[in-house]
């Protein structure tokens, strides 16, 4: 089968899973309602101010959208930064991007942005550049004559983490006590219903850096021949690199300040998906972004409904996830030699 | 005939700190034309040069001064992928990690004849195979690269560039990490690819050997300026040889080709030095 | 005093209404609020509000609670929508609220807004002070219909307060570390009702002026105020001994007077954290540490 013919399927088993993923996300949660309820509200034949359609079409629904775009964005950034580091265990969590743009949020929030329109653009304003600071403070530290170093990498990220998060600390104690017990639960993900205007800012932000870096998927793929040889071959591999960076940064800047940092879903997806499709970019992003939207999904799913009526946050789930499949890759496949 | 490469009066420095240990060095007044369907080999110590050359010529770096032209047009102006599509090049090494198939690795070649293409079509897909076929790695198409053994790695990797359909093969250091099998292999592809395809081919190497067995025509670069070229015979000579390379060598005749075979003259081994 | 304070503001509110069926009143960070109609089902998301609306009777009306509400035990009776700070959404909804309750100190803004676009009235409360509390017990019973409990609940308070000025004033201030939280010191500022509250009970809190709400403070600093009285606030529960208030730590600081003096008292004090009818039991709890000698 062609690759395109590959992509195709591979897409319409997806698209299934999405769909199935959606509907139990939609009819499952906190409130009890009964499948014929939210089924009404879907198709608009209850009241507007009933329960069943305040819960299914302004709590559940928005909240769908949200970790569907969160979770694509998130694992097409994941399959950005591993292209361009050429190294899997790169992804915005692990590199401290998130971390960045969590510091961004923060600091725009202090400012007194919150999520309405105009102000959302603001706030995703901060979060990316944000991102791209940390982004570019991990790239500096890590880069020697020849590329990127792996494990200088890593570190660098953990650092750079660190110091962001640490940032993010100082400036809620010093600014507002009260504050620090909200931010900190922020900090952890969450995907809190978003207003319609705002989650469709937050979409045309997601779709469109996943459309930037889907662009460059060919490039991408050809970096690993190195970048010299990148060259030879015809790629401007400087604004190759300067386009997927920056497109992956603002994909982790709007997931961050729409929904607060959460990680390892740029991992995991891509992870499994090359166990599937291989190391082809120009089916890793697509797919990808399908991907990352189920596994969101379902974790914020489990993460909703797992304590009820107390709610997880998906942040929590992610990351007890991610963090021994980022220990079973380090030991197994992606071993560091010494 | 017009020739295919020329270079006129190159001159290069790389921006200081130097890359290289030996302290930075440039390419000084470098002039001279490669003809069509001709395998002209670049040799001479480490950091005299060879590589900055093979790096001028794909334009990985620009010339301070002088001029390089390829088929009579000056490279300077062109796309790199226009580049791309007249000079394919086989690295010294294969870059690691690598996660593509041979078969994805080969397809690559085909990018710079339709960089627009999101997936490659039917021609590139028949280019590739053809290629492959030609180095003899098809039936290894579907495993990947990091599998292979280094001679069969050096093969898909000319595949890759064969696939690349240019004019002008360029080669760095083709049989540096190869068993002695491999390099004849490799010489004789080489030769192969040359006869039937007529591509000019350019290599880079410091196998003298290789050199003077498989190349029309030899240029010794000594600290970035020409010492000689021309045939091998005119250029591998003891005297020039042993000032360039700065060691005792002696050159012999190969009795089967007729070419010149250099070695290096060792020391002779004395008593008194191993005490018995 | 605070009585007719109370009765006043709770005239106030009432005038503000509308003489239609809604009615629109400004809660207590400035903010209005407009309830189309006296409110039937409340959510708190307030534990003193919680024990408010149970003092005044009024807890027919509560129909939601958070996870944090356990005074009186009947409140367990009611439903809980989850935490302070991510109350669950859906079961709140679900519960169909004409007002939620809400503090600016313990739940996110981000939930008061999320309220505000479901078009659940929201009623903001802030007490720092115990006439702020006094005023917001007057607040909740003009919301909940109870205005003729509220002077019973606050007249009570007042006269229990009064009680305990009156043991103390004899005896010369004393001066009162409180410690909120040990690791890191977390004590009392200006902006804690903890200060009013030892203030009342005869006592002088050493960091009455720093910071605002509940600022950190370094040991040394507090030794060299050198307190007579050392107040440790203990929030170990059962098996957990996260945020045990170690008081062996404290007896080693041989030159505090509070040490010397055996002044040292650790107690489960989150009764202080309330700003409710629970008030003067606080007072009277600090009042026995401060001054034993007042309560034979």
């Amino acid at each position: 089968m062609s690759p395109a013919g590959r992509l195709a399927f591979v897409l319409g088993v997806m698209g299934v899973i999405l769909v199935a993923v959606t509907a139990l996300a939609l009819f499952v949660g906190s409130a009890g309602l009964s499948p014929q309820a939210v089924a009404r509200a879907l198709a608009g034949r209850a009241g507007a101010e009933s329960v069943e359609s305040i819960v299914t079409l302004q709590l559940r629904l928005p909240r769908v959208v949200a970790a569907v775009l969160a979770g694509g964005a998130l694992a097409v950034a994941g399959v950005a930064f591993q292209g361009l580091t050429r190294n899997p265990l790169a992804e915005p969590a692990v590199l401290g991007v998130s971390s960045g743009a969590a510091f961004g949020v923060v600091l725009a929030q202090i400012f007194g942005l919150e999520l309405s329109f105009l102000q959302a653009l603001g706030v995703a304003t901060f979060a990316f550049a944000g991102a791209l600071m940390a982004a570019a403070a991990v790239y500096l530290i890590a880069v020697v004559p020849g590329g990127l170093s792996i494990q200088t990498l890593l570190l660098a990220g953990v650092i750079v983490g660190i110091f962001f998060t640490s940032a993010i600390t100082v400036l809620i104690s010093v600014m507002d006590y009260n504050r620090l017990g909200g931010v900190i639960y922020w900090l952890l993900g969450n995907l809190a219903p978003i207003p319609a205007s705002s989650l469709a800012l937050f979409a045309v932000l997601a779709l469109g850096g996943c459309w930037l870096i889907l662009r460059s998927a060919r490039e991408l793929n050809l970096l690993a021949l190195g970048e010299e040889a990148a060259v030879q071959l015809g790629v401007d591999a400087v604004r190759l690199k300067r386009r997927v960076f920056a497109a992956a940064a603002l994909l982790t800047g709007s997931v961050v300040a729409f929904t607060g940092p959460i990680g390892f879903v740029g991992l995991v997806v891509p992870h499994m998906l090359r166990g599937i499709l291989g190391q082809d970019n120009r089916l890793l992003v697509p797919t990808a972004l399908v991907g990352g939207g189920i596994f969101l999904l379902a974790a914020d799913t489990l993460a909703r409904n797992i304590v009820a009526p107390a709610e997880l946050s998906v942040g929590v789930i992610t990351s007890f996830c991610g963090a021994p499949f980022f220990v079973y890759l380090l030991r197994t496949r992606y071993r560091v030699s010494l | 005939m017009a020739p295919l490469v020329e270079f006129a009066g190159v001159a290069f420095g790389y921006p200081r700190p130097a890359l290289s240990r030996e302290g930075g060095f440039s390419l000084t007044d470098v002039s001279f034309a490669i003809e069509p369907g001709e395998i002209f080999g670049v040799i001479g110590p480490n950091s005299a040069g060879k590589t900055t050359l093979l790096r001028l010529l794909t334009r990985v770096v620009s010339a301070d001064r002088g001029e390089i032209r390829l088929a009579g047009r000056a490279i300077a102006p062109m796309a790199h992928a226009e580049l791309a599509r007249q000079v394919a090049v086989v690295p010294q090494d294969t870059p690691r990690p690598f996660p593509f198939t041979v078969e994805q690795l080969v397809l690559m070649g085909r990018y710079p004849h339709g960089p627009g293409r999101f997936f490659e079509n039917d021609e590139d897909r028949a280019l590739a195979r053809a290629a492959m076929a030609a180095t003899g790695v098809l039936d290894l198409a579907d495993l990947p690269l990091e599998q292979l053994a280094g001679g069969e790695r050096q093969r898909a990797m000319l595949a890759r560039a064969l696939a690349q359909q240019p004019q002008l093969l360029v080669l760095d250091e083709p049989t540096s990490h190869l068993d002695l099998r491999y390099q004849l292999q490799t010489a004789a592809l080489l030769r192969q690819v040359n006869a039937e395809q007529g591509t000019t081919v350019l290599l880079v190497s410091h196998d003298l050997d290789l050199a003077a067995e498989v190349c029309d025509r030899l240029l010794l670069l000594e600290a970035g300026r020409i010492a000689r070229i021309g045939p091998p015979k005119t250029v591998l000579q003891k005297d020039v040889l042993e000032r360039v390379f700065r060691c005792p060598v002696a050159v012999d005749v190969n009795p089967t080709s007729g070419r010149p075979l250099v070695r290096v003259a060792w020391p002779s081994v004395s008593g008194a030095a191993r005490g018995g | 005093m605070i009585r007719a304070l109370g009765v006043v503001l709770a005239a106030l509110t009432l005038l503000i209404a509308s003489p239609a069926a809604g009615l629109t009143v400004r809660d207590m960070l400035g903010r209005d609020v407009t309830l189309p109609l006296p409110p039937q089902r409340i959510v708190s998301l307030v534990p003193s509000v919680s024990e408010i609306i149970f003092a005044l009777g009024a807890q027919d009306r509560l129909v939601g609670r958070t996870d944090f509400c356990d005074y009186p035990a009947a409140v367990l009776g009611k439903p809980s929508v989850g935490g302070m700070v991510n109350p669950n959404l859906e079961t709140l909804v679900t519960l169909r609220p004409d007002l939620v309750f809400a503090t600016d100190e313990g739940n996110r803004e981000d939930t008061v807004q999320q309220l505000r676009r479901l078009r659940i009235p929201v009623y903001l409360v802030h007490a720092n002070r115990i006439a702020e509390t006094v005023d917001l017990i007057a607040r909740v019973g003009a919301l909940t219909g109870r205005e003729a409990d509220v002077s019973r609940v606050t007249g009570d308070m007042q006269r229990r307060i009064e009680a305990v000025r009156r043991a103390v004033a004899p005896f010369p201030r004393r001066r009162v570390l409180y410690v909120l939280w040990p690791d890191p010191l977390i004590v009392p500022g200006r902006e804690s009702m903890l200060t009013e509250l030892i203030e009342v009970a005869g006592g002088t809190s050493i960091t009455a002026t720093d910071g605002e709400a509940y600022p950190r403070f370094s040991l040394e600093t507090a030794v060299a105020r050198a307190p007579e009285v050392i107040i440790l606030a203990d929030h170990s529960t059962g098996a957990s001994t996260a945020g045990r208030s170690a008081p062996e730590k404290w007896k080693r600081l041989t030159s505090v007077p509070a040490v010397q003096a055996g002044r040292l008292h650790s107690a489960d004090l989150s009764i202080l954290h309330r700003y409710g009818p629970r008030v003067p039991e606080g007072i009277e709890t600090l009042a026995r540490f401060i001054h034993p000698e007042a309560f034979p």
